[in-house]
């Protein structure tokens, strides 16, 4: 039902260029903002404090997390951590909740 | 009439626009000029121009109440501007024809015809219908973008309207205006150069500078994208558009990337610094289309670059038009990458982490051509350049690891080209003892010299050498030759007090990788760098035995105990000598400390690479035990600030290495963090950290021994263990050190991930110090926190019931943190600006809520209705209730509350009857703080939820009896 339902929305739009401006889209036309400030951003808009910039990236690594600070190159609890880091990409919460688990029984 | 028609047919395709146009061209030429120049005037002699130029605007006039997202409408307006780029062309050449020597642009049917279609819009620019705005900014801004002139009085209204549509309420409208506006700027610009009237520069550097203002502080990325791409590039403009490398949205920075900077010519007349924010920015962006467009940037258009002109050619015609760049790639050539990386400052982004890593390895992924080009002959090495060593470290990494990414562990194509194009590790030996003796003779020309070259030359063969050696960690050492021979070769590298600190480090993992993975290998690493140490440590010995005349430091490593001692003793001889010796003696004496503290320094750097590689038991090893007791640990007791950070971190890695070492120690890294400054906070944390995780027995609960009885008395050691590091990382959490706080939360969040700490304080504190504006500056801090923060509730039930917990609490907090926040601002500055600073109060419940959902903790959706994984809501309902009937709590904060009740996730059967009804309680008795009807409602359809739950459990429990 659905590709069917957009199909139908999607009546072609023509511009009748003969006929003559519709009374509505003369008073539109007619009608001017009352002042510039009606139809601009109000003022407090025209800065952005950030200049639209990101911030300093800090390329926060979730698998930091996993590095011991003074051995950054001797992984945090089993062989298997080790391959896991291998990977690409982020660790997420699956990875935790049984990450937890391993190093909790070795524990 | 047959002008309509055009337009009518204009409108379904851009497919017949040629077409059109030269029907209506043809219609205009029939009104406009004389019939006599044309043999076919048929249709036009009825109409004069008049007429022509009237239906025209008519038909223009119909397009402007379509509805932005009509594509007929964008299709028209494209067709007028054809219409009018080609009639105006056609125009100026009947006039030329007519009058060859004209100067001034004269008036013709169709300026005037534009003219006409301009003025009629003017004033629709203010309508204050948007659709209306829309259009007749679009139509003007296409008109001025296909028209190379338009008359001068016009130019100036239209700039003025389009100037005021820049700060429109609508971002479309906003984009066409700003469309037209670099049109304009543009046109001053190049006015300038042809010395137009002052007045009119300025007016075009108001323009200009108003466009640049919006290319910063417009909040529409799409705005900015088009106003990046449609300003003119010149020398003023670019800094402001090569700041867009960091824009917040993804693909304005990557319509920099993929198409800005390949169209702004030659690379090299970037700065160098550009150049290198460019690149770095690009290649490490967080988006990957975008990091994929720099890549392409840099191996499709700069190596070109290079390729085409050699630099030489460069310097001498800066100003000449560069040729056409063609689309096929020149043949490859190291001399243009060499130029390549030399423009990129291959010495200083080279480095680790730095970014012409990543611009290499992308650089050989995508020109095969060039990993088939390159080779190493020996006159490759004989004169290694810092580019030449970049060039086949880089390559060698790329052999190494591409293709390994998918776990591929088998034999590939490259590593037999790998094997074809590099010497074999013997001989790579060889010239890697050449390159490192040649290193060692500059830094002994730089410390000796007054050369000022000496450093930059320096700083040049250091870069090879590491180069080299992070080639030789990629090697295989089955070959007992070429082992030997680099195992010879490191360990006497190893020996020199001269060896850099990047250089040595590397020699130490090189040489940790020779001796062999297993624990002989280990252990005969260790005897051998303890040796060279010792070897490095001698050095002051023999300049002892030359100048005779002082105690011997020598003395100072063998016998660790009697340093202190000895410590004194010198102090006093020397106090006593001070009296009588000459200043002469003095200085030397001075000297001499500073040359003792540089070796020491030394000598504890390699036994710090050494820790960072070994994995056994420290007692067992008495190569390290022997290391420990002469060099750690007088230097952790030295008097001179840097040796004893540094001992500090030998000897929080030896405690890695041994649990009764870290457990005598621990107490002594706590004293170091209450009483140091930052930059010891901050080591003594990470050594915390990491001896928490190595041993996590360490903060075990001890079991209870049964003959003590008065245990209640007597808290047991590891207990006030506990509690310490906890008031730690407490007080680091609360640092003005932004190096401190951040390491603080990275350490307290590790700790909780491996369920070591589960305290409820801490947690609210660091989920306070995230919110907290005062952190806003430390992105580290907020960087790790909000990855860590949804991990490690949504990783297990019981976390985020922690979270649940705590969480009005920190709501309230917060609440008093933000009001006190806003007093002060409204103190500063009247309030204005002030609301950016912090997050709304009701974001921070969204999140919390987020944080506890049930439905987001792993393990929920196959534990159906396992109790405790569904509870995280109903514990979080109870604790708002709490907060609502236990506290004062102000306005907004009841709001917030309210609007989190509304967002729980309550799973039926998520938990017990019990449960259910306290929570029904609080709900009752809340119903008197409700205010207003959304709360109201709030409170009535949960209640109805939960009775309904209530039923269910009671009839099930019948059930049960049955």
């Amino acid at each position: 039902a659905q590709p069917g339902r957009t199909r139908k929305e999607k009546e072609p739009f023509e511009i009748d260029f003969l006929a003559p401006l519709s009374a509505e889209v003369q008073v539109a036309m007619g009608t001017m903002a009352t002042s510039n400030a009606q139809i601009s951003l109000p003022r407090r808009e025209w800065r952005s404090r950030s200049r639209n910039l990101l911030p300093d990236d800090r390329h926060f690594n979730s698998k930091d997390l996993l590095k011991l600070f003074l051995k950054p190159k001797a992984w945090l609890g089993s062989r298997k951590a080790a391959k896991v880091v291998q990977v690409d990409g982020e660790l997420d919460e699956a990875y935790w909740a049984t990450a937890g688990a391993a190093s909790a029984d070795a524990a | 009439r047959a002008i309509c028609t055009i337009f009518v047919d204009t409108q379904k395709s851009t497919a017949g626009h040629r077409k059109a146009v030269i029907s209506l061209r043809k219609i205009q030429e029939a009104c406009c000029y004389e019939p006599a120049n044309y043999k076919t005037g048929r249709e036009g002699e009825d109409f004069d121009e008049d007429d022509f130029n009237a239906e025209i605007v008519r038909c223009v006039l119909r397009i402007v109440p379509v509805r932005k997202a009509e594509p007929v409408g964008d299709r028209v307006v494209r067709f007028l501007g054809t219409f009018l780029n080609i009639a105006s062309n056609k125009d100026s050449e009947i006039a030329n024809h007519a009058d060859p020597d004209a100067s001034s642009v004269p008036e013709t049917p169709t300026s005037r015809l534009t003219t006409r279609i301009l003025e009629t819009l003017l004033p629709l620019l203010s309508a204050k219908e948007k659709t209306i705005r829309f259009r007749a900014t679009q139509i003007t801004s296409h008109i001025i973008n296909s028209l190379d002139t338009i008359d001068d009085n016009l130019f100036h209204k239209l700039r003025l309207a389009l100037l005021k549509r820049i700060h429109d309420k609508e971002a479309p409208v906003r984009l066409q205006a700003v469309y037209g506006l670099g049109r304009l700027a543009a046109e001053v610009e190049d006015g300038n150069e042809q010395d137009e009237s002052d007045s009119d520069a300025e007016v075009g550097a108001g323009v200009l500078a108003k466009l640049l203002n919006t290319l910063q502080h417009d909040p529409s990325a799409e705005v900015r994208r088009n106003l990046l791409l449609n300003l003119p590039l010149s020398k003023e403009v670019l800094p402001y558009l090569l700041e867009r490398a960091r824009d917040a949205d993804a693909s304005t920075r990557r319509a920099l990337y993929a198409r800005l900077l390949p169209a702004l010519g030659d690379f090299r007349y970037l700065s160098l610094t550009h150049r290198e924010k460019l690149l770095r920015w690009g290649l490490r962006d967080r988006d990957e289309n975008v990091r994929k467009a720099t890549a392409r940037l840099f191996r499709e258009r700069w190596i070109e670059d290079c390729a085409a002109k050699p630099a030489e050619e460069l310097e001498d015609g800066p100003q000449e038009e560069q040729p056409k760049v063609s689309n096929q790639a020149a043949d490859p050539s190291l001399d243009a990458l060499l130029e390549l990386l030399e423009r990129i400052d291959v010495v200083n982004s080279g480095g680790e982490g730095g970014i012409a890593q990543i611009a290499m390895k992308e650089f050989w992924e995508g020109r095969p051509d060039y990993v088939e080009y390159v080779s190493f002959p020996d006159t490759f090495w004989e004169d290694l350049t810092p580019e030449l060593a970049f060039v086949v470290r880089s390559f060698n990494d790329f052999c190494r690891s591409s293709g390994k990414e998918d776990g591929y562990d088998g034999p590939r194509m490259l590593d037999g080209m790998l094997a074809d194009k590099l010497p074999e590790v013997t001989m790579f030996g060889f010239l890697l003892e050449r390159e490192i003796a040649k290193l060692l003779e500059t830094v002994q020309a730089a410390a000796e010299g007054e050369d000022g070259d000496a450093e930059e030359m320096c700083v040049q063969r250091e870069f090879v050498v590491e180069q080299m050696l992070h080639m030789a960690l990629t090697f295989d050492y089955s070959d007992e030759v070429g082992r030997r021979k680099m195992f010879a070769l490191m360990r006497e590298a190893l020996a020199h007090a001269d060896l850099p600190e990047e250089a040595t480090r590397l020699v130490v993992e090189v040489l940790r990788l020779v001796c062999g993975v297993d624990a002989k290998g280990e252990r005969e690493f260790c005897g051998v760098v303890v040796e060279a140490i010792a070897e490095v440590h001698d050095i002051l010995g023999e300049e002892e035995e030359v100048a005779e005349d002082s105690t011997s430091v020598d003395d100072s490593f063998h016998s660790a105990t009697e340093h202190h001692i000895d410590d004194g003793a010198v102090q006093g001889k020397r106090s006593k000598k001070k009296r009588t010796v000459t200043r002469e003696t003095a200085e030397a004496d001075e000297g001499k400390a500073l040359r003792e503290i540089v070796v020491n320094m030394k000598c504890l750097h390699i036994a710090l690479c050494m820790l960072q590689n070994v994995q056994c038991e420290l007692e067992e090893n008495a190569s390290l035990v022997t290391m420990l007791n002469n060099l750690v640990v007088p230097a952790v007791r030295s008097q001179e600030a840097p040796l004893r950070e540094r001992g500090l971190c030998c000897l929080g890695l030896c405690c890695l290495l041994g649990k009764n070492l870290a457990e005598e120690n621990l107490t002594l890294f706590l004293h170091c963090f209450a009483k140091g400054h930052p930059a010891l906070q901050t080591i003594a944390l990470q050594i915390i950290a990491d001896i928490l995780i190595t041993h996590p027995s360490l903060l075990a609960e001890p079991p209870i021994d049964p003959n003590t009885t008065t245990a209640t008395e007597q808290p047991p050691m590891e207990n006030m263990l506990q509690k310490q590091v906890l008031k730690a990382f407490s007080r680091s959490l609360k640092s003005d050190d932004h190096a401190v706080q951040s390491t603080g939360a990275t350490a307290v969040a590790k700790t909780m991930l491996s369920r070591l700490i589960t305290d409820k304080d801490l947690l609210k504190q660091l989920v306070i110090a995230y919110f907290d504006p005062d952190t806003a500056g430390n992105a580290h801090l907020r960087q790790s926190l909000s990855y860590f923060l949804p991990v490690y509730c949504h990783s297990r039930p019981e976390n985020a019931a922690r979270m649940a917990g705590i969480a009005t609490g920190v709501i309230g907090k917060l609440a008093t943190l933000r009001e006190a926040m806003l007093d002060e601002a409204e103190a500063d500055s009247g309030g204005e600006g002030a609301e950016g600073e912090m997050v709304k109060l009701s974001v921070v419940g969204t999140m919390l809520v987020d944080w506890t959902d049930p439905r987001k903790i792993v393990g929920f959706a196959e534990a159906a209705v396992e109790v405790g994984a569904g509870e995280t809501h109903f514990l979080l309902a109870e604790a708002v209730f709490d907060r609502l009937n236990t506290s004062q709590v102000g306005k907004e904060e009841r709001k917030v509350l309210f609007g989190m009740l509304g967002k729980l996730h309550l799973p039926p059967g998520g938990c017990d009857a019990e449960r259910i009804k306290a929570v029904l309680t609080g709900l009752a008795e809340a119903s008197d703080v409700a205010s207003d009807q959304t709360s109201r409602n709030t409170l009535a359809k949960m209640q109805v939820n939960l009775l309904k739950m209530i039923r269910e459990a009671v009839t099930a429990e019948r059930e049960v009896e049955d």
